[in-house]
């Protein structure tokens, strides 16, 4: 098989900075870590310096999602060598064993890192990950609390708990965390957008107000955001659509409707100029809107 | 009871769906372009989601543009599958049980099929899934003698190469589409990938 660098015509330096990259943003494109990662680290290893570090423990985690434990194993074996008594090399330790579902070993070693330093967030976040890897939805929303408690400024915890309580269909506590994560980011529209579709998946006329209002908030931060337009127009609908309002709430309803169906309606016609590819879920998107129309009015 | 043929076409779909989001959750919807009754005959399949399924605001969404473009193109909605996250676990979910009264709302022989991630792996020999028909309003798991995938191992082959030339990911779901509307949920240059694998011609049926 040809290698990345002759396949991309790219040097090392530029793959290396490629995986630097990928680290920073947090992606999780395993495969094409692996593919960069192992090329990288075989041909061109002498040349990274203490970069080569950080290289190895990227390319062990990412081995592991693609189960290519071969690759894992080495990178491994390497970080041992020059970390014999770090965590964090204890941790993917602990992660190779998850992979080969040998959960209660690693929730030995985990605790063996914990009993050495009881702050040790990483190994508590990987024991949780365990449970959920389990199917123990319930243990690990319980876990997740405890480590809230200590822990209440870590907001990838309260967006994974939020997301637990989402699959239990718990929807107040949902919306309980993402109201702490929007507090923390009010200029983040994701938050706001996901909290609208919380809302409104609860139901009743309070939430469907509320899901409508954070659905325009989220427009607001990003005017591009798909979900929150749409989420606008239902919300919007299905208010205006419920015999109990009064005529004015009706009416300020279909105003807004019409208002997000026009944004729709313009935002596919700009993404199908000169394109053919998106004709069917664009002739889809205008037919909704059209007869939704008529239901309404 | 009435049998359930999946088309080549439908079966990959799913299966590279589930394939391209190993860490999530997925779900679509299956459609039919027969109208024979009797027999339900799954001939494609839209993707719908990959995340936050319980959610209700983008299934229901999805599922009337997907009914708009049915109607659109002499199709119907005639079943509802499911791939969980967790591997372990294949068993419908609440979610899963409620979309698929939806569409029995609509046809009564509508059926649940949830994808065995446990059994994905490459070298599986039988089709990875479990389907479930509504019988005096509860959902009971279907005789698998009833469940036809015609061309079986081709089926399986096409998948296995369209994920080893990396097809897989020119998939568009409904929440891929969401973030980028210029990609089409409809899927039809995969399709076209799909047909022309499938066709006599490369010998594989």
């Amino acid at each position: 098989m040809a290698s990345i660098s002759e396949l991309y015509d790219v040097t090392w330096e530029e793959m290396r900075d490629k995986l630097r990259k990928w680290r920073e943003e947090n992606y999780r494109n395993s495969e094409q870590i692996v593919d960069v990662g192992e090329e990288l680290i075989s041909e061109h290893a002498s040349k990274l310096g203490d970069d080569i570090w950080i290289i190895y423990e990227q390319v062990m985690i990412a081995a592991l999602d693609c189960s290519r434990d071969d690759l894992a194993w080495s990178c491994l074996q390497e970080l041992k060598r020059q970390f014999p008594d770090s965590h964090r090399v204890k941790r993917l330790v602990g992660m190779r064993l998850e992979a080969l579902e040998r959960y209660e070993d690693a929730n030995k070693l985990y605790d063996s890192v914990l009993q050495d330093d009881p702050t040790n967030t990483a190994a508590r976040k990987r024991k949780i990950s365990i449970l959920r890897a389990q199917g123990r939805n319930t243990d690990a929303i319980r876990e997740l609390n405890e480590y809230l408690e200590q822990f209440v400024g870590d907001q990838e915890a309260w967006h994974e708990l939020s997301e637990l309580y989402i699959n239990e269909h718990d929807y107040a506590k949902a919306a309980f965390c993402l109201e702490e994560l929007m507090m923390t980011n009010p200029h983040n529209h994701l938050y706001c957008e996901q909290y609208a579709e919380v809302k409104y998946t609860q139901g009743g006329m309070e939430n469907m107000e509320l899901a409508r209002k954070y659905f325009a908030q989220a427009l607001k931060l990003n005017n591009r955001n798909m979900r929150a337009l749409f989420g606008l127009y239902m919300s919007a609908s299905h208010i205006a659509a419920n015999t109990k309002v009064s005529a004015k709430v009706k009416k300020d309803n279909v105003k807004y409707a019409a208002w997000a169906a026009s944004q729709i309606n313009r935002a596919y016609q700009l993404a199908g100029r000169g394109k053919k590819e998106n004709k069917c879920s664009m002739k889809a998107v205008e037919e909704m809107l059209e007869s939704m129309h008529i239901t309404m009015s | 009871m009435s049998e359930v043929e999946l088309s080549c076409l439908a079966y990959v779909k799913m299966y590279l769906h589930a394939s391209l989001f190993p860490r999530s959750s997925v779900n679509g919807l299956l459609l039919s372009s027969s109208l024979e009754e009797g027999s339900v005959c799954v001939t494609d399949c839209v993707p719908l989601l990959h995340s936050h399924l319980p959610l209700a605001m983008i299934s229901q969404l999805a599922l009337t543009q997907v009914d708009v473009w049915c109607s659109q193109t002499q199709q119907r909605i005639v079943g509802y599958y499911q791939a969980n996250a967790c591997l372990s676990n294949s068993s419908p979910t609440p979610v899963a049980f409620k979309m698929a009264e939806k569409i029995v709302e609509h046809y009564s022989n509508a059926v649940l099929l949830m994808i065995e991630g446990r059994k994905m792996s490459s070298g599986y020999r039988v089709p990875p899934i479990v389907v479930y028909e509504h019988k005096d309003s509860r959902w009971t798991l279907k005789d698998k003698h009833k469940i036809m995938l015609r061309q079986w191992e081709e089926t399986r082959s096409i998948a296995d190469q369209l994920l080893k030339s990396n097809d897989h990911t020119i998939l568009v779901d409904f929440d891929s589409h969401l973030d980028d509307i210029t990609k089409d949920w409809t899927n039809q240059k995969l399709n076209a990938k799909i047909m022309e694998l499938a066709s006599p011609a490369n010998g594989n049926m």
